[in-house]
């Protein structure tokens, strides 16, 4: 596909290394003959801007949220458990999962304790 | 930084801002080296990752011995800023906060426990976010028995010519304008219901920022396959949005170039 014009590089190879450019992600040469290519070229430029846009409204978008503030604590707490333990007793810490959600098991030569991350909240319905 | 922080309060970058924390407290110069894909821990560090268990004491080769405290210091000072960047992450991959705190804490703690041979100067958030993605794909996918969402196989060169061609018609202002309106909801929408791969692919790259090399290492994927998902799921999210854009309103039939 050309825009009719005649250029150095074809428009539709243009357009498939488009997303290359704007990431970021080809070579310095490569870089220079499409960003000519762009200059000369009002449809791909046009092309660009609006998949430029379009990575810069997800950035804006989908990102920043924040976790709850309850949640970090307990998070915090769970590492001091496992902190204290593995400091204090030398324990062994293992995490994983299954259908009642995560499972730190610290075992030491005492005791071995395990508690799951459902146990502080009410199961999901 | 909270005020309840247990470690020697550094000065940070702001939590959640996309500052390379991996080079927090790290030898100046380690930003430029992101990744280290062949380093001698990355193994192991793997290994430690997937079995969840480390065990106290133990040290990478040629690591200097740190008391637990020093680990928690250190884990606080480098992981924690990163937290709710990865809890925004998640909440992208599971689509609730419920299991998105599940997912954040099995990370974290799985993260914890083999921080005893994770390097200083290596990329602190693309291996967290590796740990984030195998959890998730480990577990919690399996868990919330979604079904297998479709394959993801190599696009051809054949079907990228295919699409590539513009349509000069001055209408891209219009569809600019017209996504630019879309509330955040609508947006965050049109990303979760991309296949799962697709959304991991664009949210790494365009919210998230990654390299295609360091979204590979994440998701465990020669580059060719984050190119290829990259480029489909950019293409299927523009598409819907410019769907959203014309149901709401924003978008007259007309303006739509296709």
């Amino acid at each position: 596909m050309s825009c009719g014009d005649p250029h150095e590089t074809d428009c539709g190879e243009v357009l498939a290394e488009m997303w290359l450019f704007l990431d970021n992600e080809c070579n310095h040469e490569r870089r220079e003959l499409l960003k000519r290519h762009l200059e000369e070229c009002g449809a791909c430029l046009e092309e660009y801007g609006l998949e430029e846009h379009l990575k810069a409204l997800l950035a804006r978008k989908c990102g920043g949220d924040h976790a709850p503030d309850e949640f970090k604590q307990r998070l915090r707490q769970s590492i001091q458990e496992i902190m204290v333990r593995q400091a204090v007793l030398g324990a062994e810490v293992t995490v994983e999962q299954d259908e009642d959600g995560t499972i730190v098991e610290v075992r030491t030569a005492v005791e071995t304790r395990t508690w799951t991350s459902r146990e502080r909240r009410p199961p999901p319905h | 930084m909270p005020a309840d922080s247990t470690g020697p309060t550094q000065p940070v970058g702001p939590e959640g801002s996309a500052v390379p924390a991996a080079t927090v407290g790290g030898p100046p110069g380690a930003a430029e080296d992101p990744q280290r894909p062949d380093g001698p821990d990355q193994g192991s560090l793997d290994q430690s990752v997937q079995d969840g268990e480390v065990r106290d004491g133990e040290v990478g080769d040629g690591a200097i011995a740190e008391t637990a405290q020093q680990r928690s210091a250190r884990f606080e000072r480098d992981a924690m800023p990163l937290l709710d960047q990865l809890y925004a992450a998640a909440l992208r991959m599971t689509r609730n906060p419920a299991d998105a705190e599940d997912l954040v804490q099995e990370t974290y703690l799985k993260a914890y426990s083999a921080f005893g041979s994770f390097r200083e100067g290596t990329n602190l958030r693309a291996w967290l976010y590796r740990i984030l993605t195998n959890t998730y794909i480990n577990g919690y996918r399996k868990r919330q028995r979604q079904p297998a969402q479709q394959p993801t196989d190599e696009i051809t060169d054949w079907q990228l010519a295919q699409a590539e061609q513009h349509t000069s018609s001055g209408l891209r202002s219009a569809e600019m304008e017209a996504l630019d309106k879309l509330p955040d909801s609508d947006v965050k929408d049109a990303l979760s219901q991309l296949a799962e791969d697709f959304r991991m692919a664009v949210y790494l790259a365009d919210v998230e920022g990654f390299a295609y090399k360091e979204i590979a290492e994440i998701m465990g994927t020669p580059i060719g396959t984050v190119m290829s998902r990259l480029h489909r799921g950019r293409k299927q999210l523009r598409d819907m949005l410019t769907g959203v854009a014309r149901e709401r309103g924003f978008l007259r039939n007309t303006e739509v170039a296709s």
